[in-house]
């Protein structure tokens, strides 16, 4: 018989150890319906008759973030057939109120006393036979970072979902509020599954808005019960929902002073808090993470990561897999057909796999620093800084991943939980230059400025200003506007990096990246090589000799003129800046194509510089980079974007903003900056370019004409005045 | 009472007082700050804390740790 199996428990509870352990590479990721939550689900190693869904971290039932939403819907809508509830035993005062919830379910629960191997070096006891009798549940030790315990755990939950005896709830609550819940079950019993009986007396008693709605009791009824409740209320002198929480940890706090023996009470400096004291001081802790991060990028981007990218470019993609199917192809099929295969396809995909080891790299440095437990501190450290311009320290997460491409970058953003906070970051946060845009710098830089240094340092200043001018611009606009939601956040204790957990998260960020090669890029590789191949030529419709006559060349003429505003108004250009938008490496390589230079070109195009530096000016140059950084980011990017916002609307609104933003960014620096340096004469454009200035200095020092909750701070200061 | 932002560090305190909205203080419930509870500031940085509650690390900002109120 199959069963399904919940496994359950709070954040840092080592709950995605114990997953991964327990279903091995039996995994199935997707996300929650409606909702952009990762779903995990998988089968039990050596019992494929157990489905393990893997739950999100939550810290209680009650529907604070969207985490505990879908986990709540799930429990008590699906109806699993056993709950694994794992729970951290260093911290098992707060871990617990989690499990009375998941108990009052009624669903059978095998509670897993986790890091019993701390607890035990901690010299602390629990008494696993008196939890489980207080409890009412069956509680077993696990320790899953070294493997002990899961898989007698999964056995044990899976033999009781097959017995499924009715469970007896254990009575946490006392006094009146006892009786009152009793009373609500004996009201609402027959309306809702026997077994969850209990759970829905006391939602029912907390005035939770969801199950009232889901209930609809009549009338009397209701009045009725809310009597009792406001009885409660009186005698007790708080409201129901703080007694149902103060009973909870009342209760907890009996159970676990009579289960469990601490070695050491009271306050201690762990090893964690004096790693913190140093890390998160007040003034070492900025040079300490920019030291930590340049690390991390030196790594990536320096000589082993330019070693394995020009390897993976020259050698796995240029040498063996271009001229391999160049050998293969060439006298056995026609010649076209030899260009699409290995200029068309190859290259372009080939362009994209040339990231990957670079990306790789920087995505095992950052999930390192996020299962050591460095990452949550980050989040602490750039809270103060980031929330002058309105926005969490959690945002700062999805950015830094953004250095490394954007897709992975969009989807971190969904551990904030604030809808407007996270719908900020994820118009914000491809304003990094990612790695696919380095080409694009290299190319400008050697082509107009001598390779200086500043011209890749100073577009990661461009990023980081769009980020914080759209934080401010975007605050005082009646859909973000409040404050960023209040920082508050666990800090799990470091430890040493689990080799599987880093792997698993890095492989998982990099294939968001690598799968797009195959689908997006793959497609539109295709279709830029065919429309750029064929053309009207001498009166006929064929392949083209000459660049120039293309259909792809047809297009961009006719869509160039958007951008002579900006100074770079030719069709080679446009061709360039739609070719970003499919992937942002592809930019050279199609501009290469589009000025006919034949063959392979090198990652930032140096065959071309000489007809870019006679082309367009330094300014111009200039202008074009950052219209690049700035505007939509590839499709991939877009898709996910598109995932995560779950809204057509909003999505719209995200990429139109980056795109205007670009526009005038751009326009700024071409039409002023040319005016500065004589390159650009004055004219209507360059009117409109100091119109876009003041409009934006405007923005940005406006008052804030609205409250949190979105109202109009005028009208409540007639109210307040009134 | 006063604010948890001026309690001084490494001395437990009892939770007097918690002010604003529901779905903040439902969240700082969950993660074990309610009245009555000690806790202690670990250590601050610029007025955003990390408090030890019960056994785990919190961290918060200066807004939220406003809003808490301990006996002193």
């Amino acid at each position: 018989m199959e069963v399904k199996i919940a496994l359950a428990g709070n954040p840092n509870s080592g709950k995605t150890t114990m997953f991964n352990d327990l279903t091995g590479s039996n995994q199935r990721v997707g996300n929650w319906p409606g909702v952009t939550v990762e779903k995990k689900e998988g089968r039990l190693k050596g019992d494929r008759d157990v489905v393990i869904q893997d739950l999100p971290g939550i810290y209680s039932l009650s529907p604070y973030t969207l985490e505990e939403v879908v986990a709540r819907s799930y429990l008590v809508n699906e109806k699993p057939d056993a709950i694994i509830n794992i729970v951290d035993g260093t911290n098992i005062e707060r871990n617990l109120y989690l499990t009375t919830q998941l108990i009052e379910l009624g669903i059978p629960t095998v509670v897993a006393v986790n890091m019993i191997d701390v607890v035990r070096k901690n010299g602390d006891k629990i008494d696993l036979g008196k939890l489980g009798a207080a409890l009412g549940c069956e509680v077993m030790e696990t320790s899953a970072l070294k493997g002990e315990g899961s898989h007698e755990v999964a056995r044990r939950a899976a033999q009781l979902a097959r017995e499924s005896r009715p469970v007896e709830a254990p009575s946490v609550f006392d006094g009146s509020v006892e009786h009152a819940i009793a009373h609500i079950e004996e009201s609402i019993e027959g309306r809702v599954d026997q077994r969850f009986l209990r759970w829905y007396a006391i939602k029912v008693f907390e005035r939770d808005e969801k199950v009232l709605a889901e209930l609809k009791l009549d009338p009397s009824l209701t009045e009725h019960l809310e009597q009792h409740i406001a009885d409660c209320e009186r005698e007790l002198d708080d409201d129901a929902e703080s007694i149902i929480t103060n009973q909870r940890y009342a209760y907890i706090a009996r159970v676990v002073s009579s289960a469990v023996e601490k070695k050491q009470s009271g306050l201690k400096m762990t090893t964690s808090d004096k790693i913190d004291h140093i890390v998160t001081n007040r003034v070492a802790a900025l040079p300490i993470f920019i030291v930590v991060m340049a690390a991390v990028y030196w790594i990536a981007m320096g000589p082993l990561g330019t070693f394995l990218t020009d390897w993976t470019n020259d050698v796995l993609v240029g040498e063996w897999a271009v001229e391999g199917a160049r050998g293969l192809l060439e006298g056995n099929v026609a010649d076209w057909l030899v260009g699409l295969v290995c200029d068309g396809i190859i290259a372009g995909v080939g362009a994209v796999i040339g990231f990957v080891p670079q990306m790789l790299l920087l995505f095992l440095m950052l999930s390192i620093l996020e299962d050591v437990g460095y990452m949550a501190r980050i989040a602490f450290i750039m809270d103060r800084i980031f929330r002058k311009f309105g926005l969490s320290g959690k945002s700062f997460i999805p950015m830094l991943i953004g250095s490394g491409c954007g897709v992975p970058a969009v989807m971190a953003s969904r551990t904030i939980e604030n809808e407007r906070d996270r719908r900020m970051t994820i118009m914000t946060t491809c304003f990094i230059p990612c790695g696919a845009k380095l080409p694009i710098i290299s190319m400008i830089a050697g082509a107009f400025f001598d390779d200086g240094w500043w011209v890749a340092t100073s577009a990661y200043f461009v990023g980081v200003f769009a980020i914080i001018i759209s934080g401010i611009i975007l605050k005082k606009l009646k859909a973000f506007a409040g404050d960023a939601a209040p920082f508050v956040m666990e800090l799990p204790p470091y430890h040493a990096p689990a080799p599987s957990n880093v792997l698993r998260a890095t492989w998982e960020r990099g294939w968001s990246f690598i799968k797009r090669a195959g689908t997006v890029i793959l497609l539109s590789s295709i279709i830029i090589w065919f429309l750029q191949a064929f053309g009207v030529e001498n009166g006929a419709f064929g392949m083209v000799e000459n660049n120039d006559n293309s259909i792809l060349a047809a297009i961009g003429t006719a869509v160039a003129f958007i951008f002579i505003p900006l100074g770079f108004g030719t069709w080679q250009a446009t061709v360039g800046v739609v070719g970003g938008l499919v992937a942002k490496e592809n930019l050279v390589a199609i501009m290469a194509v589009c000025y006919g230079i034949a063959g392979e070109v090198s990652e930032a195009g140096e065959e071309m510089w000489g007809i870019l530096a006679s082309e367009y000016t330094g300014i111009a140059a200039y202008s074009f980079m950052v219209f690049n950084l700035l505007c939509a980011p590839c499709f991939a990017a877009m898709g996910a974007i598109k995932r995560e916002m779950n809204s057509p609307k909003w999505t719209l609104a995200a990429i139109g903003y980056m795109c205007g933003f670009a526009y005038c960014v751009s326009l700024m620096i071409y039409q002023i900056g040319g005016l500065i340096t004589g390159d650009v004469g004055f004219g209507v454009w360059t009117v409109v370019a100091f119109a876009v200035l003041a409009a934006m200095i405007y923005l940005l020092v406006r008052k804030n004409k609205y409250g949190e909750y979105g109202e109009r701070l005028s009208e409540r200061k007639a109210a307040v005045n009134a | 009472m006063l604010p948890l932002s001026l309690a001084e560090p490494m001395v437990p305190q009892s939770i007097a007082k918690i002010t604003g909205k529901d779905e903040v203080r439902r969240h700082l419930a969950e993660l074990g700050l309610v009245l009555g509870e000690e806790v202690t500031v670990i250590s601050a940085l610029g007025g955003n804390l990390i408090l030890q509650v019960k056994d785990s690390r919190i961290a918060l900002d200066r807004e939220l740790a406003n809003r808490i109120m301990v006996r002193g």
